[in-house]
């Protein structure tokens, strides 16, 4: 079947109209083998691409927080700036620096773009649309995301240059910091999702979102992981490890070319990741708006694709976040660390007894009202 | 004043003292630091302010002039003089242990004089390499350029300072280092995004706890001084926009008014309300920039634009009147060189009224976020004693508690004629600086309201001879530029030439202080403190 | 207890504040922009007369100017960025008259300081506002003021002569 009706735009017609076409002329062997081969090109197409207007998005959008207008010169409306970003770095020369070791120096931009693909390979952008479907999704997202530490500590080490080390060190701190909350953000949606499977979880929160449904507990895990998940991804005001007016430009100070491209390209995936997953797990990811009993209504919204859904929904959170970026001064680190150890993290662990407390006594919207949901 | 001219008597007999422009005493340089001693020891009226050190070739001999004050009331001044004939090995005493501000200074004269100070306890050349031939403020220097060829070779720093001590009674020459072995020493600056210009501090760390900080500074000297001896009194008016290009129009003034009152040229009503107003606007401009950096020192850089954008209506209103933005070039011996444009009462009163609405605007934005407040409560704190000693002016010295407005003190044009506040805050935190700086704006709104509507007609610049001679003689001004006091120090001899030319520079100070009030901060606080103190570099390396 | 309060009042404070700094930038979201889109804009851009940025020489329909080579502006000007070039010529009478042969100013070296415009007795300088003045090599910011062929312009009155006579340049 081409066309799936109800879902004219669905990817997954096309997706499942490939897989049949091939089966039917190959064997199993082949047709995995150029499955996968079609899948990793498109994530990596798909990873450059949304990159790139990520790059765009923000930069237009701090432009308009500070009263500019941002890139307008490139193409209309500047929107091929970032295209045109994207090539000079490519074509600018990558400097050797004297007695830096050299072989971490070149392995740790890539450690930190491999560690956010990994991540971005898990994550459902649609329905049916995700490489793959683990039953432990959300465990995985969380060990993955935590490699890109390395690269910014090896470029740090590497370098040979003290603000790259002091940027490296700092990130370490913070990292390690932050990752703890964002853990327990998400293992608090765990407890009353009932599920670490992206899929199952997205279905679960067909009439409800996560968000709403664990009330209380909920938001405050929702606003701990949007903090902490900011604050991984290392941009202001968690920008210490770059903290441009203080240490030049912290951990990749002495990286040029496509190697600072790298860093710059995972700087934005990583935002990315980090809202997708704020989606997927609290805001009922590619899921759209449906009310239990509107079926007329929920067939007007199944109509909008799934994976505008998701993007939409991944845009909100992306907007706020850079809206908190642009809005603050930067913290320093001892601020930091306190609003880890002393605010985010006891709140934190309140709030996971507090979810148990709840989806054991029956206290979430779907258990109190259920046939509202 | 009397009683003083007796204590120094009793103290000095043999001192020589004159009532020139100011009140000038002459010693022999073994006496020079007892004697400062008591003026600063003077219980009734302790002059403990270091206003002005300023190195001189006198000819035959190479001395020094200290002007100082009470802090308490800056408009009474006594000018200590002291020399020595020994042109080869000059050596006098340092002042250092009395007024902290003195260190710098004395450093800066030995690079330009070579006069070594003895008890300085770091005597490197400021401003200048060690091993720079010759001293350039002498009337004798040789200015064969091969002596001191242009080296492209990075040479490496050396952290060891010399210095004379005197130990029983015997000179002493010994050699300290400035960082122990295992320090971290980073580079922050010369080319570094928060220094606000080519400055250097060479900061020892203990993980993010700044220790110890050495500043390095000269990279963009321009040896203005020098250079003024050879230009009519006019053309030296053009460098002073380049001191503190941000209070540009106030140094001017400064420069201005110092051979105004040498030359006893009334200035016109009309000047003077133009020159006021147009000088609120400048600190205005200034404060609202330090703001900006200050907020973009602190990583909010969205505060930066603002702060920008507002400061960018001052531009214009400069432009449209002078025709410069940054250099306007308004000031002349005399009066003003512009008058205002027809529009100008508007442009201004539509300022103010945008202006006030957007400091609330700040308030809301940025005084009180939480994490600014963590970032400036508490931090760089400055004692009103150490801003005395170290001669800390402006709102940074406001800040702390002292009182310190040269346009309260010694007014001048016409600010004895308006009602303004002299904003005093006593933490003497970051958090006070930032806020004083942003209530002087409101200030300055409120003076420029008081004239804007007053201007009355008349001249704009007094009739001057075509080629403005002073009388011999030394004169000094004094006038409140955006970071402090701006001073102007002419000494003439009659000649259409300054004989000797020396600007008192705020920012100098409040770079001297900064390795005290860095010292066990964070190396993020280092670059917030930097900011809050608002030193503008050209004005340290004139 | 009241440790607790204190824990608890600065989460909220703390909350409150950014929520307002996060309100103002809201505002400025949709607030007008100021970026001057240069050059797009440069038929409606105003730049006040009084601009300075290059110093010409005003010629009259005549092709004439009103120097009088006094080399005034020369002697004044503090980094000897004009040159007055004067020559000699011999007028029906039959006297020597000196007038401008070239009256050159280099934009590279000026300071914009204004003072050969203030102090020229006979008005013959002008700041213009023309701002555009980008060029590729050095030597095309060195200009000559008068016009090719251009001579005095003859007045009625003699111009005001200098007070006094300058020898000296002041930066020898
Ligand atoms: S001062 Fe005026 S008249 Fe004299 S040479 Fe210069 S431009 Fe000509
Ligand atoms: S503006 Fe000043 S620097 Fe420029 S040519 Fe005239 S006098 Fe010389």
């Amino acid at each position: 079947m081409i066309l799936n009706y109800s879902q004219p735009l669905e990817i997954t017609n096309l997706t499942s109209w490939l897989d049949t076409t091939l089966r039917s002329s190959m064997s199993e062997f082949w047709v995995l083998l150029i499955e996968f081969v079609l899948v990793g090109v498109v994530l990596l197409a798909a990873y450059a691409v949304i990159a790139l207007i990520l790059i765009y998005a923000e930069r237009k959008i701090t432009a308009f927080f500070q009263a500019r207008y941002g890139p307008n010169r490139v193409g209309k409306w500047g929107l091929l700036q970032s295209v045109a970003d994207m090539i000079k770095i490519l074509l600018k020369e990558i400097i050797k620096i004297n007695r830096s070791d050299r072989f971490l120096f070149f392995a740790a931009p890539v450690f930190m773009i491999v560690a956010s693909m990994l991540t971005f390979g898990a994550i459902p952008f649609g329905k049916g649309l995700n490489a793959i479907d683990f039953n432990i999704g959300v465990l995985y997202v969380t060990a993955v995301s935590s490699l890109g530490i390395i690269g910014v500590l090896l470029a740090g080490w590497s370098s040979n240059n003290k603000y790259s080390m002091i940027g490296a060190m700092r990130s370490g701190a913070q990292f390690v910091s932050y990752e703890l909350s964002a853990g327990f953000a998400l293992m608090t949606i765990v407890v009353l999702a009932g599920t670490m499977q992206f899929s199952t979880m997205i279905e679960g929160q067909r009439y409800c979102w996560n968000l709403f449904n664990g009330h209380i507990s909920s938001m405050i895990a929702f606003i701990i992981y949007l903090i902490s998940g900011h604050a991984e991804t290392n941009r202001g005001p968690f920008d210490l490890p770059e903290a441009e007016s203080e240490l030049t430009a912290g951990y990749h100070t002495e990286y040029s070319g496509l190697q600072f491209g790298f860093y710059y390209l995972a700087e934005y995936l990583n935002m990315f990741i980090i809202a997708s997953i704020a989606t997927t797990v609290f805001l009922g990811g590619y899921m759209p708006i449906q009310v239990h009993g509107w079926d007329a209504f929920n067939g007007i919204m199944a109509m909008i694709p799934t994976y505008v859904w998701f993007f939409g929904k991944t845009a909100v959170l992306i907007f706020l976040s850079l809206w908190v970026r642009w809005s603050f001064p930067r913290l320093r680190i001892d601020q930091l660390l306190n609003l880890e150890w002393k605010y985010l993290l006891p709140i934190n662990l309140v709030n996971i007894v507090l979810m148990v407390i709840l989806v054991l006594t029956g206290l979430t919207l779907t258990d109190l009202f259920p046939g509202l949901f | 004043m009397e009683k003083i001219k007796e204590l120094i008597l009793t103290t000095v007999p043999e001192a020589v003292i004159e009532q020139k422009q100011k009140l000038t005493v002459t010693v022999t340089y073994d006496k020079l630091h007892l004697l400062a001693k008591t003026l600063k020891e003077n219980a009734a009226l302790p002059f403990d302010t270091l206003v002005f050190l300023i190195g001189m070739d006198r000819g035959e001999e190479l001395g020094v002039n200290y002007l100082l004050s009470p802090s308490s009331d800056l408009s009474k001044e006594i000018v200590l003089k002291t020399g020595t004939t020994d042109r080869e090995n000059p050596l006098l005493y340092s002042v250092t242990d009395l007024f902290e501000t003195a260190h710098y200074n004395e450093r800066e004269v030995f690079a330009l004089f070579g006069i070594r100070f003895i008890n300085n306890p770091d005597m490197r050349k400021f401003f200048l390499n060690g091993d720079w031939v010759g001293y350039p403020f002498r009337k004798d220097y040789d200015t064969n350029p091969e002596l001191n060829p242009l080296s492209i070779e990075s040479k490496d720093i050396i952290d060891i300072a010399p210095r004379i001590m005197e130990v029983d009674g015997k000179l002493v020459e010994e050699e300290v280092n400035i960082f122990g072995e295992d320090d971290y020493i980073i580079n922050i600056g010369p080319q570094h995004p928060a220094t606000h210009g080519v400055m250097h501090f060479r900061t020892s760390l203990d993980g993010e706890i700044v220790k110890k900080i050495d500043i390095h500074s000269g990279y963009i000297h321009r040896g203005i001084e020098k250079l003024s001896e050879a230009l009519t009194y006019p053309q030296i008016l053009h460098f002073t926009d380049r001191l503190d290009y941000l209070s540009a129009n106030i140094n001017r003034h400064g420069l201005c008014m110092c051979v105004e009152k040498a030359t006893e040229i009334e200035v016109p009503e009309r000047a003077q309300y133009i020159r006021t107003i147009m000088d609120e606007l400048n600190r205005m401009d200034s404060h609202l920039l330090a703001w900006a950096c200050q907020t973009n020192d602190l990583g909010a850089t969205t505060a930066f634009i603002y702060g920008m954008r507002e400061r960018e209506i001052i531009l214009d209103i400069f432009e449209k009147t002078c025709g410069g933005r940054l250099i306007i070039n308004q000031n002349v011996i005399g009066g003003v060189m512009f008058d205002i444009y027809a529009d100008f009462q508007k442009d201004v009163k539509a300022f103010i009224i945008y202006m006030r609405d957007k400091l609330k605007e700040y308030d809301r934005f940025f005084s009180h976020n939480v994490i600014a407040l963590g970032r400036m409560i508490g931090i760089g704190n400055l004692s009103k004693e150490d801003t005395i000693s170290y001669a800390v002016t402006g709102p940074a010295g406001r800040g702390s508690g002292w009182s310190c407005d040269i346009r309260k003190h010694i007014p001048y044009a016409l600010y004895d004629k308006v009602d303004f506040k002299e904003v005093i805050r006593t933490e003497g935190d970051s958090y006070a600086r930032y806020l004083n700086r942003l209530d002087e704006i409101e200030q300055s709104l409120h003076i420029i309201e008081q004239l804007i509507d007053n201007i009355p007609e008349g001249d704009i610049c007094a009739k001057t001879k075509a080629i403005i001679r002073l009388p011999e003689g030394e004169f000094y001004s004094r006038v409140e530029a955006c970071r402090g006091e701006f001073g102007v120090f002419i000494e003439s001899r009659g000649d259409k030439f300054p004989y000797r030319l020396k600007f008192r520079s705020p920012s100098m100070a409040l770079v001297s202080a900064m390795p005290l009030i860095c010292k066990n901060e964070k190396l993020s606080d280092f670059i917030g403190i930097g900011g809050s103190m608002d030193y503008v570099i050209p004005d340290i390396d004139r | 207890m009241s440790s607790v309060l204190k824990y608890f009042s600065g989460l909220f404070t703390g909350i409150r504040s950014l929520l307002t700094g996060m309100g103002e930038t809201w505002k400025e979201l949709w607030t007008k922009k100021v970026t001057q889109q240069y050059p797009e804009n440069r038929d409606t851009l105003v730049i006040s007369d009084r601009f300075r940025c290059e110093l010409t020489m005003p010629h009259d329909e005549n092709n004439e100017h009103a120097c009088t080579a006094c080399g005034i502006c020369q002697i004044n000007c503090p980094n000897g960025t004009i040159v007055v070039t004067p020559k000699m010529i011999e007028t029906e009478d039959g006297k020597q008259k000196k007038i401008l042969d070239t009256h050159k100013w280099d934009l590279g070296m000026c300071t914009f300081c204004n003072l050969c415009v203030i102090t020229c007795p006979s008005n013959a300088l002008k700041f213009e506002n023309t701002f555009e003045n980008a060029v590729f090599n050095r030597e095309k910011l060195k200009q000559q003021l008068n016009h090719e062929g251009s001579k005095m312009r003859e007045k009625k009155k003699e111009p005001v002569a200098p007070k006094v006579e300058e020898k000296e340049t002041p930066n020898a």
